[in-house]
């Protein structure tokens, strides 16, 4: 009987064990997106001021929305609403917000189609026809200019 | 003064107007007439500087002299401010800083108008675009922000100024970054003439490569002088606050970078030339852009001046350029049809292409995160200010692309590269990469550095391996192309190497510029290595970070005219050895009602900064709080700026000249005759 609740009894603390670890874990990813609102300039879990009349509060209040709910953005939300908008620095990825990540992202992804594009129209187009009259007009020296200019040489 | 400063303003607008109007009508006219117009418009043009010049010398005069009748020296000077500082006064504010902006661009103009034989049509339209963006400014100096508006009543002494401007740095920084700022003013002019005048070749490109790398030079010195002055200033031990004034500066840069790149695709290839002109143009627009979040306060910073109306006419500036922008590119855009095309996606081509990609994509990126508040503000009613941890999210992998691009764009050739060249150039540098990567891993983890738990330090890892990989292969271009010479000459390899940069001082140039840039990269990475503590220290007391003990020795007051200050002495032992006396300090201003500022004490080395700040005083207990930071490689940067510095100046150097055998013409002809050729140009 022992040994069968020791059974039970292992995966259930190794469950709440990464469930702790886990809550760690958001602790800390959500300590990095907000800002200690002292003026210090640094986040919350990274302000080490002596004497902050807030950083001390803050961090209770992170563990303790982290324990109280498993939605991040909840937390953050919280955050906003009770220390104001400026305090969560790192944009959410929902609603309005989420235009943050997208933009740059969707600019990236813009460029990379206009290079495409562009590398597509180039190949589309007819080869230059500066080399056509060749055994015409021999002229050496301009093609040995371009080879130089071309090869760095 | 005053007087002659406000008199000297007004002509500078008349004489820029004038250079303006009749640099169009001489545009319009092709005859004899049109060319005397295009003269007089050039000497108006180079008086303007004059002008401009007599008005900031009456500012800087005003300011020397303690002239508070003056309402900008009044908000900005007092008597116990230091010499240089007054001489500071001319930037430090609004007024100041858009009389500065029109003297650099005078001053600008006035080079650009004095060399004008080295294209005089062209020179003579780009001049009056020039003049052009002059009146501007010289409305603004005269009409919304003038400099020279008078007090009533005469106070005896002025508000003094901003004390974080009170720092060696800060009396270079603005003017590099406004050198930059302004410079690209040239390149963009020179753009716009060309496709106004449907300009044909690459001379403009030709006239302004060196305008555009010696504008870029002092966009890096501004950026990376105000990274030094935020480190070695403001206390918090960092040097990039990713601040929307610093993001500003940094616009510009980025898209100058790419420019100065893809500039060679149309110079040697041909092509990208629609590409190129947009660059210029949206650079200008950048570096107006930048001027304009710094002057208005639309966004929140430590560095903007307050809310004021000059926002709108910035504003303005910026629809108007865009517009007569995008009119001469419709109107003429035929004009810049590509030359050649992309033969492979393998080639030193498309490796520009990417280069561009990425550049442009992080200066989007800046820009987002930068605007962002506003827009937030906008559609939500709420400044949501972005900080570090998106700017890092966002640009910290488009940093290591380009660190790539860096490594292996070099080493492409020209139209095609073969997939065994790539083997060739790449094997050794690769296995060096790897090779370095391994043993900084090995010691990480020896001195107890789990790097790979840490996001941050997972990507330094990756950029310590990327940088490697520059450096090795910048380093086998030298080798191998000095071997070439070295055999050539029968010399040795360093000789051989000198030979080979002195023939293509651009390209080794930038070699050693990119060298510069990855050093930068390394100490950048370093930051994710970072370790602060900060504590009360009492006489006696121990502050033990890293391999550093700090032992709290004496802490003195001191007070002068200009400000009082705390002190404190700590002795500093590292791994028990005494090592040195660290003296942190902070200052309250007097004329700025007692604002405080720390003077930061550090210990250098290249592995590492020791930084300590005096953070503040506990007034319960009497004792002084100090903070303590190591930053890892952060000498690097300055060290890296330095090289890249150099590097562009190399590649501002002409080339040595070719040595020409002359043939006797007789001995040639019987060669050809003998080969059954015909000398070039023959029976033409």
């Amino acid at each position: 009987m022992k040994r069968l609740a020791k059974v039970l009894l292992l995966p259930c603390l190794v469950i709440a064990l990464m469930g702790a670890d886990n809550q760690e874990a958001r602790y800390q990813n959500l300590g990095g997106k907000i800002m200690c609102s002292c003026g210090c300039a640094q986040m919350l879990l990274k302000c080490n001021h002596v004497g902050c009349p807030n950083s001390d509060q803050m961090t209770r209040e992170l563990r303790a929305s982290v324990i109280r709910t498993s939605n991040d953005e909840e937390v953050l939300n919280w955050f906003r609403t009770n220390w104001g908008v400026t305090a969560v620095v790192e944009p959410s990825t929902h609603g309005f917000e989420l235009l943050a990540w997208i933009l740059p992202a969707a600019g990236l992804g813009l460029g990379l189609l206009a290079v495409i594009l562009f590398i597509r129209s180039w190949k589309l187009r007819a080869a230059p026809v500066a080399i056509a009259d060749l055994n015409l007009a021999p002229d050496l020296e301009a093609m040995r200019a371009r080879a130089r200019r071309e090869t760095e040489i | 003064m005053p007087l002659l400063g406000s008199f000297c303003l007004l002509f500078a607008l008349a004489l820029a107007f004038y250079c303006f109007v009749v640099g169009v009508l001489a545009a319009l006219r092709k005859d004899a007439v049109g060319y005397r117009l295009a003269e007089t418009a050039r000497r108006a043009g180079m008086a303007t500087f004059a002008a401009v010049f007599v008005a900031a010398a009456a500012l800087v005069y005003a300011a020397m002299t303690n002239d508070f009748s003056v309402a900008y020296i009044l908000h900005h000077s007092n008597r116990a401010l230091p010499g240089p500082y007054k001489f500071a006064v001319l930037w430090s504010g609004q007024e100041g800083s858009v009389l500065f902006w029109a003297l650099l661009l005078s001053a600008y103009g006035f080079v650009l108008r004095l060399r004008h034989k080295v294209d005089q049509r062209l020179v003579a339209m780009a001049s009056m675009v020039l003049a052009g963006i002059q009146v501007f400014f010289l409305i603004l100096v005269n009409f919304v922000a003038n400099p020279f508006g008078m007090m009533d009543v005469v106070a005896a002494d002025g508000n003094g100024l901003n004390p974080l401007l009170q720092y060696p740095e800060m009396v270079i920084h603005p003017p590099m970054l406004y050198l930059g700022y302004v410079g690209v003013s040239v390149p963009f002019a020179f753009a716009l003439a060309a496709l106004i005048m449907r300009y044909p070749g690459e001379k403009w490109i030709q006239i302004t490569r060196r305008w555009t790398m010696v504008a870029w030079l002092f966009l890096t010195c501004g950026v990376s002088l105000g990274a030094h002055w935020a480190y070695a200033v403001l206390g918090w031990g960092g040097y990039w606050g990713w601040d929307p004034v610093e993001n500003a500066s940094l616009l510009p840069w980025l898209s100058t970078t790419a420019f100065l790149h893809s500039v060679m695709m149309q110079e040697k290839r041909g092509m990208m030339k629609v590409w190129n002109v947009w660059l210029i143009f949206t650079t200008f627009l950048l570096s107006i852009l930048g001027t304009l979040l710094t002057r208005s306060g639309i966004v929140s910073s430590v560095h903007s001046f307050a809310q004021s109306s000059i926002g709108n006419w910035f504003v303005g500036m910026l629809v108007v350029t865009f517009a007569v922008c995008a009119f001469f590119f419709f109107k003429n855009s035929d004009h810049l049809q590509s030359e050649n095309k992309l033969e492979s996606l393998v080639s030193r081509e498309s490796s520009f292409l990417f280069n561009n990609l990425v550049l442009l994509g992080a200066c989007f990126a800046v820009l987002c995160g930068t605007l962002f508040p506003i827009l937030s503000e906008w559609v939500r009613d709420v400044k949501m200010n972005l900080g570090a941890p998106f700017y890092n999210k966002v640009m910290v992998p488009i940093g290591l692309f380009l660190v790539f691009l860096t490594a292996v764009g070099p080493l492409l050739a020209w139209r095609s590269t073969s997939v065994g060249s790539i083997k060739r150039n790449f094997a050794l540098p690769a296995s060096i990469a790897l090779l370095v990567e391994v043993v900084v891993g090995a010691l990480l983890y020896k001195n107890g550095v789990g790097f790979w738990t840490d996001m941050g330090q997972i990507y330094a890892m990756i950029a310590f391996c990327l940088s490697t990989l520059v450096i090795a292969t910048i380093g086998s271009e030298f080798i191998r192309g000095g071997t070439v010479w070295k055999n050539k000459l029968q010399t040795n390899l360093l000789a051989g190497m000198y030979q080979l940069t002195r023939r293509n001082m651009r390209r080794y140039g930038g070699y050693v510029a990119h060298f510069g840039f990855v050093l930068v990269i390394i100490g950048l990475a370093g930051a994710a290595f970072n370790q602060d503590k900060e504590q009360e220290m009492a006489k006696g007391d121990k502050l033990q970070i890293g391999r550093y003990t700090l032992v709290g020795q004496e802490y003195t007051d001191d007070d002068n005219t200009n400000y009082s200050s705390r002190a404190a002495l700590l002795d500093v032992y590292r791994d028990g050895k005494f090592l040195t006396v660290l003296n942190p300090e902070e200052r309250f201003f007097k004329a700025s009602g007692g604002q405080p500022v720390h003077i930061v004490a550090k210990r250098s080395t290249l592995r590492e900064d020791l930084y300590v700040v005096y953070e503040g005083h506990n007034t319960q207990t009497d004792h002084p709080i100090i903070k303590a930071i190591i930053n890892p490689l952060v000498n690097w940067i300055w060290i890296g700026v330095l090289v890249l510095i150099f590097g562009t100046g190399m590649a501002l150097v002409p080339n040595a000249a070719l040595v020409t055998v002359q043939v006797p013409k007789a001995d040639a002809v019987a060669a050809m005759e003998e080969q059954g050729m015909q000398p070039a140009g023959a029976g033409k």
